[in-house]
Order: structure tokens, then sequence, then C-alpha cells
């Protein structure tokens, strides 16, 4: 359904993507890994054009694209088939919670707004926030929003939605609302690639874990595989780490 | 020191005839300033390009000059540039001798207050984080789209103190329309206070004039804000 091939992207001379490979299937769960600044977030920003990448392809369903010539058409056609989870939610202030999902309804998709407004409250129910309507984002919790921000990317109902490291932001006690709507949205068959440091997601839910580390990606297979035979030693060492870590953290 | 009060009255009614012309300047200046402003305030948060740096040397010349040495020299040049324009490079039948003078004020204040305002405008946009911008793009609104719906709402909101700041010091200013012959309230005190030198009693007046009028001013951006920032109200409820 949707495939990358050959991305790279540099930011001056530092050269962050260095030819990255990535598919996807309907109904995928893919978890990214790896260290900081391996360029996963990049990664994402690319795939949605937030981020121009300067080598590689794109095929996306029926379009096929180079990321370097893309048209304005074709970035609104992709942008509009996806969804993007921001680890900063990046919710619009100035909008209630309803009002920031019905937006990319009405003003993006001329969705009459009596529908949109229904589809959004349907988005809204399905991660939780039934009573936060009318709610500013300056009025919810982290939790909270992160779940507007999800109910806004799914109300377009995407064909894949980018979530990029969704659960880093919030306090601990809040990690646990959030991982569960999107275990939700996992069983509902929604397509995903989802950047996290979040192990248990990964084991639990991936279809597939693709470990990344400086600008390629590393190896990549079913989460059991990857956990507990990795293959490149870059993998072990990285798992090595955040499970100690993990560990240490629950102690 | 002898107060002349009743000169003080008719003065004061006198100089009332001044306000229209006042807020004239003003308001017309605002108009003529908000667009390059704005787009000035846009290129200038790119931070490169040659748009950029000619905005930010506009600025830097602008504030970097007196205001009245502004309108003495642009005053002194202006009349014989646009006529050497118009009459010899444009070959066009126009006496821009006899235009009314207000137009050479409307010219200076705008100069000044697209500085001012292009500074307003782009702290006020710095102050809406920018993935807000792509929170709006990544659900599909084209870059207009999120700068006319989530963008300037709420930089207007952080940029409304500062423009109600530099809308009194233009009004103010434009009490030095006078240099130019532009009969608004200070000219017109100053007049009548050259026939019997009554200058004291005459710039009291006007003082007062002012002080009213800035009022206003004020409590009407007072109004607009707390409309304007229900969103921001709501918090603090
Ligand atoms: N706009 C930018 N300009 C310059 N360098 C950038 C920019 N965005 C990212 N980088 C650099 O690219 C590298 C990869 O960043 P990226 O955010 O993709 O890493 P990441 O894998 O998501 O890391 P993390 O786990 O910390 O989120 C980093 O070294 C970062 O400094
Ligand atoms: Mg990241």
């Amino acid at each position: 359904m949707l495939e990358v091939r050959n991305v790279h992207k540099s930011f001056g001379d530092n050269e962050i993507l260095k030819g990255v490979d990535l598919k996807v299937e309907k109904g995928d769960i893919i978890v990214i890994l790896g260290p900081s600044g391996s360029g996963k977030t990049t990664l994402l920003r690319c795939i949605n054009f937030l981020e121009r990448a300067e080598k590689g392809t794109m095929d996306f369903d029926d379009i096929h694209t180079e990321f370097k010539t893309a048209s304005r058409h074709q970035i609104n056609a992709i942008r509009k088939r996806t969804g993007f989870v921001f680890q900063n939610y990046n919710l619009f202030a100035n909008k209630t919670a309803l009002q920031n999902v019905t937006e990319g309804l009405t003003v993006a998709r001329k969705v009459p707004k009596q529908e949109a407004d229904a589809r959004a409250k349907e988005a809204l129910d399905r991660v939780g926030l039934s009573d936060r309507y009318d709610y500013y984002p300056s009025q919810l919790s982290g939790g909270q929003q992160q779940r507007v921000g999800i109910a806004r990317a799914i109300a377009v109902n995407p064909e894949v939605i980018l979530f990029d490291e969704p659960t880093s932001a919030l306090d601990p006690e809040l990690v646990g609302e959030v991982l569960n709507v999107m275990k939700a949205l996992a069983r509902d068959g929604a397509t995903m690639i989802v950047v996290t440091h979040e192990m248990g997601f990964a084991q639990d839910v991936a279809s597939r874990v693709v470990f990344m580390s400086e600008g390629t990606v590393v190896e990549q297979g079913a989460p059991k595989e990857i956990f507990r035979a990795p293959k490149d030693p870059r993998t072990a060492q990285f798992l090595r780490r955040i499970l100690r870590d993990d560990y240490e953290y629950s102690i | 020191m002898h107060i002349n009060t009743e000169f003080m009255a008719e003065t004061f009614l006198a100089s009332l005839g001044g306000i229209p012309v006042t807020l004239e300047i003003t308001l017309v200046t605002l108009l003529i300033s908000v667009p390059p402003a704005f787009f000035m305030a846009l290129a200038r948060q790119r931070r490169k390009g040659i748009g950029s740096r000619l905005a930010s040397a506009y600025v830097s010349f602008i504030r970097g000059t007196p205001v009245v040495l502004q309108i003495l020299f642009l005053y002194s040049l202006l009349p014989s540039l646009l006529n050497y324009l118009f009459t010899q490079v444009m070959s066009l039948q126009v006496n821009v001798f006899k235009w009314n003078t207000i137009l050479y004020a409307f010219i200076v204040f705008s100069l000044n207050t697209t500085a001012v305002l292009s500074e307003v405008f782009r702290s006020a946009l710095s102050t809406v984080e920018h993935g807000q911008m792509e929170g709006a793009l990544s659900v599909g609104l084209s870059r207009r789209q999120a700068y006319a719906r989530i963008i300037l709402p709420q930089a207007l909101v952080s940029a409304l103190p500062n423009i109600c700041n530099a809308t009194v010091n233009l009004l103010k200013s434009t009490s030095l329309a006078f240099m130019m012959t532009v009969q608004d309230i200070t000219a017109i005190a100053k007049v009548r206070a050259a026939y019997g030198y009554n200058y004291i009693e005459a710039y009291l007046v006007v003082l007062v004039v002012y002080i009213l009028l800035c009022t206003v001013v004020q409590l009407l951006f007072k109004a607009v804000e707390r409309y304007l920032s229900s969103y921001k109200k709501l918090i603090a409820a």
C-alpha cells in the first residue's frame, strides 16, 4: 500500500537519512525503534512532506512520486490520505477539541458541517473524550490532548496513521491511556507506523519491528525475532540498554 | 500668571474640530501600513533571502532616525521629487504643489508605522508555535488556510496590546502634522494661541484632548481584546 525507497535527507552537510526503504501493507502495525538521532522522526516527516527528502521514491496506492519533484497536488493528496500524531500534540490552541477534529474535514475536505461534527464526535468518542468536546487544549491534560491529536488524525479516515513518539511528552501515569487508544485502533484494523520507545507496545501490537541506526534500517522482522534474537549487534546493544532502563525504572 | 479660562473653553471647542483630521491621519496610516507590515513580518520570519534582509534594513533605518527629521526631510524632498516624476518622467499634467498636504502626512506616517507594525507582527507570529502549522498541514489544510484559521487569529490576540501601543503612539505623533501645515488638533490650537499669546492655555487644552483621545483608543482595544481572546479567558475562569 505504502512503499518508500532509497530515502535520502540531509540538513546542511549532515546526512540524516542514508537510503531508507520501508514497505507497509494494509493493516500493518510497523514499530520503528532506534537510538536518538537515528532519523526516525525525520523519516516520518519526509513521508508526510513536512520535510522534503532530496532523493527517493514513494508509492502510495496509485500515486507514484519522487520526493524531490512531488507536486503540490500530489503532496496534498498524500497528506489527505495520511494522519500524523505528533510528540507535542500540535493541537490548535484557538479551537475546541471538537473544532480541532472538524477542521481537517470541513476546511480541507469540504465535508458539510453537520456531517463533520458527527464524524468528529465519533472520533472523540473512540478515544474516550465524549465529555470533552468543548474544551480548549489548554483545559485538557497531556494525555487528553494527545487523544484529541489521535482523534484529529483518525477522523479523516486515513489509510495510514503516522505516530511520532506519541507518549514521550506525557507524565508516566498518562502513557497508558494513550497506548490503550492506539491498541484499540490496531485491533480495529488501522494501518499504523509508530515511532516509540514503549517496548511493551512494540512486543504486544507490532506486526513488524523496524530497527534504525544512523540513518539506515539495520534490521526488521516480527517482534519476537527482533527482541529474542537480534541479528545486528547495534540492535542487540540498543535493546539491552533500553530494557535495562525500563527495568531500573520499574524498581 | 493669569489663566484665560474663557479662551481655553473656546480653544477646546475649536480644537475638537481638528479631531476628524487627527483620526483620519491615524486610520488611513494604519490601513496603508498593515498589509506591507504583515508581508515584511512574514519575510523576516523566514530569516533568509533578500526580502528578509531588505525588510530588516528598512526597519533599522526608520527606527534609527527621529520622526521629526523624517517629516522635515520627506516634506522637503517629496513634492519636488513627485513633481519631477510626474511631469518629467511620465509627462503628466499634475501639479503636486496643489495637493492637500495631508497626503504627505499619510506617506510619512505610513513609512514609519509600517516599520513599527512589522516588528509587532513578527513578534506576534513567533508566539504561535510552529507545530500548529504542521498540525494544520498534516490534516490537509493549505498553508494559506492554516495562516487564516489557526496562526493569524492567535497572533492577532497576542499582537493587540502592541498594536494598541503603536496606534496610540501614531495618534500622538500625528500632532507633528502641523509641520506639514495640516490643520489637525495641534495646529488649530497653535494658531489660536498665536493671536493673544495664550500658548500655555492652548497647550493645556491640547494635552487634555489627546489624553481623552488616547483613553478612548485604549478602551476600544481592551474591548476587542476581551472579545477575541475568549479561548484564553476560559483558561483563567
Ligand atoms: N530541522 C533540522 N535542522 C537540522 N538538523 C535537524 C533537523 N531536524 C533534525 N535534525 C537532526 O537530524 C538528526 C535526526 O533527527 P531525528 O529527529 O530524525 O532523530 P530521531 O531518531 O527521531 O531521534 P529521537 O529518538 O531523539 O526523537 C538529529 O541529529 C537532529 O539534530
Ligand atoms: Mg524523534
